[in-house]
């Protein structure tokens, strides 16, 4: 997929995403993934490619398979021995608060901001109106985001956001999300 | 922290000979708890920094430079493998690798070959990984 995703759960990236993530729970990386984006969760965890800033507000972890080159802001950090880390590192207590704040309110300044989303018309103040956003994204991955996410999709309007959170809640938290983020993958993918 | 020659303030330097030399084959001296360093510092061998040991300056090893618990050292380093359970600020380099224990804290910019950080360590400093510009002179 290539845009921006704000999700409310967690999220399971099994493809290829460019652009900007921002989720309130954990983020998955997984190995067979490539990612040009800037991530921000709570708890991340790469094994696969990432090229983008990332923001944990508790933990990242770049497992042994996993490759990220991007500056880092994270509460706790793990490498693990093979994993494949470039940038810098901010740790410890200003990090890990500064970084919720940042990653939940305004997602913006987080993010690598302009280039790669292919939504030329979209402006940077992604969290004071996210329906525009939507709408630009759309412009660029019209079908997936329409099709494949309803709801994770980044939208300030309460509704699509309630609607995600009772899907989580009910579904079990990671799996239904995961399942919407696969099936928008995989259509990402034959789209690309 | 000026860069002159290595002054082993203190008398104690263990040198753990055999079962280091057996290890790898290599010179090795540690400074203990009441033992500090201050200068400069080129070296063949690997060295230690255990309980509460002090180095400031410039550490530049053939060998490994491990940092223990509770220790501290101040200085840029340069060496195969570090190894860091105390706290550690300047400059790193490690043309092999950099391990980063539970209560490790880093504060400097490193460039590794390869990079392992257990959870509870703490880092804050650019990271590079790969190629090196400058091979260290070692031994």
């Amino acid at each position: 997929m290539i845009g921006q995703v704000y999700i409310e759960g967690d999220l399971r990236v099994g493809g290829i995403v460019e652009g900007e993530v921002e989720v309130t729970g954990d983020v998955e990386i997984d190995d067979m993934a490539k990612v040009k984006a800037s991530l921000a969760g709570r708890d991340v965890n790469i094994r696969g490619h990432v090229d983008g800033a990332v923001v944990a507000r508790k933990r990242l972890v770049v497992a042994k398979s996993g490759s990220l080159i991007g500056d880092v802001r994270v509460a706790r950090l793990i490498i693990q021995d093979g994993a494949t880390f470039s940038g810098k590192v901010s740790m410890g207590a200003g990090a890990a608060t500064a970084a919720p704040a940042k990653a939940i309110q305004a997602p913006a300044p987080v993010a690598e901001p302009e280039p790669k989303v292919e939504t030329a018309p979209e402006k940077p103040a992604v969290a004071v109106m996210p329906a525009p956003v939507i709408a630009a994204s759309k412009i660029s991955t019209p079908s997936v985001i329409k099709t494949a996410t309803p709801a994770p999709i980044k939208s300030a309007a309460p509704a699509p956001l309630a609607e995600l959170r009772v899907a989580g809640k009910d579904g079990g938290k990671a799996k239904p999300v995961a399942a919407l983020a696969k099936g928008k993958q995989n259509k990402k993918k034959k789209r690309r | 922290m000026e860069t002159q020659e290595a002054i082993a303030e203190s008398t104690p330097v263990e040198t753990d000979g055999q079962s280091d030399s057996k290890r790898d084959g290599q010179k090795r001296f540690t400074l203990g708890p009441n033992d500090s360093l201050e200068g400069k510092l080129t070296y063949g061998g690997s060295m230690a920094v255990e309980g509460g040991g002090r180095a400031e300056g410039e550490l530049r090893l053939g060998g490994n430079v491990e940092v223990g618990n509770g220790s501290v050292v101040k200085a840029l380093i340069e060496a195969s493998n570090v190894t860091i359970k105390g706290e550690v600020e300047g400059r790193l380099t490690a043309r092999d690798k950099l391990t980063l224990g539970k209560n490790a804290k880093l504060n400097g910019d490193v460039q590794v070959r390869r990079l392992q950080i257990e959870d509870g360590a703490s880092l804050n400093g650019y990271v590079r990984m790969g190629d090196f510009e400058q091979q260290a002179p070692g031994s």
